[in-house]
């Protein structure tokens, strides 16, 4: 045999066998795989709990970082980073995606994509996340496009629009791989846009189904739209969503109505935005919603986490999904049905006055904004906003953040111009009232908490727990920290010189357990020493 | 980096192209002014208050702008910004058309120029520099302390209204980034001045003297962050008269002085 041919069957085999790996079965396995990180919330019920305890409360004092990986990229730095195989695979802000050594922290490739000049934002050019299936690597770019990456190079190996940017979309969502196919959101319902939830087939990126998260005229929900308001209805769908493989059922929060602040052009509950879906994911047929803000005026985005659990709830097991939402309430739904089980405030409310039996706010009122402007709490961001969560079910609590403290909301009637914001108005902090914020630990079942550890400022980053006994979180002020994941302790800590704005991630290479987070515009992967 | 490059080309691109208009297309068209106005409370409001009346930046709604009176004049401080101070450039972040409708917005306000206060700017610098103590805290140009803010260009990039509230009630608006910190340590001593950063785990401030202070929560008996004024206020120890001369001066502060 000659030596090229030779080669080029060595190197066949390993990209046969990497490409073996990453199946459908892998992805509904990814929890018991603690070398790697497979997708956004690590596991398809989102849990974000690695087994891993070899760093655990004795030791974590001692952890320092192995390798640090400058991305040279300002922006918000907010994405769930993927392992496998010896490489990390990074999304950045402003369309960069890097696979990184995990050996060494060294560069394998580098993709970036220019975002358009024209492209109307209203935060930012973050990206969450890559999903895989494979050997390919699947991102969202920010003039809402799809990609598929070959995972060796980087290369692309297609790409689709899902949406066009010039009326206002764009795209920031870290996808979800289900049953071979690609499942993403969309953003830009502060752009007067009618969101919706694609499936795109993995292979060809055909599109499978799109699921209007506004109804269209003669579809159920539709009704709850005054006028053509459906049109620029928004219900956004941009954070990532979980899957249930045996109910074959996807989940997916969607985000607020469109005009955020204003309600009167739009009269009516408005189906389906501030919402949680139950979707078939074959078909992309609705099975359940469930609202948690009807006619939102404050802006209150319902995209958080879904969180799949199996619980006992007044004394019943349950198959829940609990969700932590920017309104101010801890929720627990049955994922079955959609029923209503509770809700729990964590935060300063005074807009609802608690909930029906099936779940709807009980309004306080005098709280819509005005002119003159409303003192209404939690604040726009929430309460809860997007970062990601974490069930540990080792010590059986959910660990999620909140911005606490309240805003003046200020409303404005204002006519839709294409691409322009469609907000109806602001919101403005209440002087000598700083935002806080707190790290949460909830009990699932009741909504009890166990503990909270106070912020300065609102909270930036997501939540990781571990077999450990550890739940690793980051802050505004750039500290990325571990506290006692049963007690809320601060148990370790690094000022890393740029405000840590992701989820940290965990994964075993060469026998060592890492803990890897972005914070600035870095990748810090951090291990005990050798 | 390419298109580092070409972003900050194709913004200037969009100010070079804004400027070659005199006068907002969208003058005088209601649609347009209302997505303006919501514009102006959704990104300018913070600082030039939720009827454009001022407050951390000058009021807007005086129908006089001393960056210039044209609509380009306006267009271009927004798409600039005013470097070296708090007023951010907004041509990298905004399109063109949604700047163009904040100043048709602008423009619905009838010219009623500065508000007017009747005082005298030499008494008022005196008694800055004298009786007041002003400048025992503050700068104007190069002369002055620096416990406070500088306030050499104050007149320009506040409302009157905030310069008089600074003076009565200095705690009721605090300058952006502005609090104190205020450290019981172990031994019961309590130390305090303002803040030059606080977080989960630490505490660093400057006290009245000029002293740099940092503190670890766990190495003290208590952290607090207070949103109080360190400024005492003046209602009291100086006449109606003088407080009129001191706005007057202030007023007159415009970024001239030699630094
Ligand atoms: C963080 C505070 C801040 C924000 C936000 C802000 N400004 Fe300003 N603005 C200022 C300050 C301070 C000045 C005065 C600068 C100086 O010293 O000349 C200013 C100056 C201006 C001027 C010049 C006024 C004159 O008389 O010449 C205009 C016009 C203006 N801003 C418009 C806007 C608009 C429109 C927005 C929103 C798109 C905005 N600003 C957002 C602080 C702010
Ligand atoms: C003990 C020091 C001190 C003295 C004396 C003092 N100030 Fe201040 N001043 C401050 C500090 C510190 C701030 C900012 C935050 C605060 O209020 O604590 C401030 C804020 C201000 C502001 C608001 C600035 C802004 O950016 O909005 C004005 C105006 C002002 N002072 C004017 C005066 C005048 C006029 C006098 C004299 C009559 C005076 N100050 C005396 C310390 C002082």
């Amino acid at each position: 045999m000659n030596r090229p041919v030779w080669l080029a069957c060595i190197l066949l085999a390993c990209a046969a066998a990497a490409l073996g790996q990453v199946d459908s079965e892998a992805l509904a396995n990814s929890q018991q795989d603690d070398e790697s990180w497979l997708m956004y919330g690590r596991n398809y019920s989102a849990w974000r709990y690695s087994p891993l305890d070899q760093i655990d409360t004795e030791n974590v004092g001692q952890i320092t970082p192995a390798w640090i990986y400058q991305t040279g990229e300002s922006g918000k730095f907010q994405t769930t980073p993927l392992v496998r195989d010896g490489v990390m695979y990074v999304t950045g802000p402003s369309n960069h995606a890097w696979a990184l050594d995990l050996k060494t922290g060294r560069e394998l490739w580098h993709y970036s994509e220019p975002v358009p000049d024209d492209l109307p934002l209203c935060c930012g050019k973050p990206n969450r996340g890559f999903a895989i299936l494979g050997n390919r690597l699947f991102k969202v770019n920010m003039q809402a496009t799809l990609v598929a990456l070959d995972a060796t190079t980087g290369d692309v190996v297609w790409e689709v629009e899902s949406a066009d940017y010039r009326k206002g979309y764009s795209n920031t969502v870290a996808p979800l791989v289900v049953n071979g196919m690609v499942v993403i959101g969309i953003a830009g319902a502060e752009f007067g846009t009618r969101d919706f939830l694609d499936a795109y087939d993995a292979e060809t990126g055909e599109r499978r189904w799109r699921f209007w998260t506004v109804p269209g005229p003669g579809e159920p929900g539709n009704e709850t739209w005054g006028g053509d308001s459906w049109k620029r209805g928004g219900a956004s769908t941009w954070i990532t969503g979980s899957y249930d493989p045996e109910l074959n059922l996807i989940y997916w929060g969607t985000g607020n109505p469109g005009p955020d602040l204003d309600g009167a052009p739009r009269p009516g509950d408005n189906l389906y935005s501030d919402s949680m879906l139950a979707l078939d994911a074959d078909t992309g047929e609705l099975r359940w919603y469930f609202q948690f803000t009807p006619h939102d005026v404050h802006d209150w985005d319902s995209v958080a986490d879904p969180v799949l659990i199996d619980v006992e709830i007044d004394g019943q097991p349950r198959k829940a999904l609990v969700h932590a939402n920017r309104n101010g309430h801890f929720y627990a739904l049955d994922r079955t049905s959609g029923e209503f089980l509770f809700a729990r405030a964590y935060t300063d409310v005074n807009w609802a006055d608690g909930m029906t039996s099936a779940g709807r706010p009980i309004l306080i009122p005098g709280r819509t904004p005005t002119d003159e402007g409303t003192l209404t709490c939690p604040g726009m961001g929430g309460g809860h906003n997007w970062h990601a969560t974490s069930y540990s079910p080792q010590t059986g609590l959910y660990y999620f953040n909140s911005g606490d403290g309240c805003q003046i909301y200020h409303g404005a009637t204002q006519d839709f111009v294409e691409g322009e914001f469609y907000l109806g108005s602001a919101m403005e902090n209440v002087t000598g009232e700083p935002r806080e914020g707190s790290i949460l630990a909830v009990d699932p079942g009741t909504g009890d908490q166990r503990w909270r550890f106070a912020l300065v400022s609102p909270p930036t980053s997501g939540m990781l727990s571990t077999g450990g006994g550890l739940l690793f979180a980051g802050t505004q002020e750039g500290y990325f920290i571990a506290l006692d994941a049963a007690s809320g302790k601060p148990l370790w800590r690094l000022q890393t010189g740029g405000p840590v704005r992701a989820p940290a991630i965990t994964y075993r290479f060469e026998g060592r357990q890492y803990v890897a987070t972005a914070a600035g515009s870095a990748i810090i992967a951090f291990a005990l020493p050798r | 980096m390419r298109w580092r490059v070409l972003t900050l080309f194709l913004s200037l691109a969009v100010v070079a192209a804004g400027q070659e208009l005199e006068r907002s297309p969208f003058h005088g068209d209601e649609t347009s002014i209302g997505v303006g106005k919501a514009s102006f409370r959704l990104r300018c409001s913070a600082c030039h208050g939720i009827h454009a009346e001022g407050g951390k930046g000058p009021p807007l709604n005086r129908g006089e702008f001393a960056a210039g009176n044209r609509d380009v004049d306006i267009y271009r401080v927004i798409a600039l910004g005013v470097p070296g101070t708090e007023m951010p450039a907004y041509g990298t972040r905004n399109t063109e058309e949604n700047i163009w409708r904040i100043v048709a917005f602008l423009r619905t306000f009838e010219a009623v120029g500065d508000e007017r206060v009747d005082g005298d700017a030499e008494r008022g610098e005196a008694i800055f520099w004298g009786t007041g103590g002003c400048g025992g805290c503050h700068k104007v140009g190069r002369r002055g302390g620096s416990y406070g803010p500088d306030l050499t260009r104050i007149g320009r990039s506040r409302s009157v209204q905030h310069l008089r509230e600074a003076l009565l009630d200095p705690g009721k608006d605090l300058p952006a980034g502005y609090f104190v910190v205020k450290v019981v340590t172990r031994d019961g001593r309590t130390i305090s001045g303002i803040g030059s950063g606080i977080d989960d785990f630490s505490a660093q401030l400057r006290d009245a003297s000029g002293k740099l202070h940092s503190f670890l929560r766990e190495d003290v008996e208590s952290i607090e962050r207070e949103f109080t004024s360190v400024m005492p206020s003046y209602g009291e120890s100086l006449s109606d008269q003088q407080q009129r001369d001191l706005l007057v001066y202030m007023q007159a502060l415009r970024g001239e002085e030699s630094r």
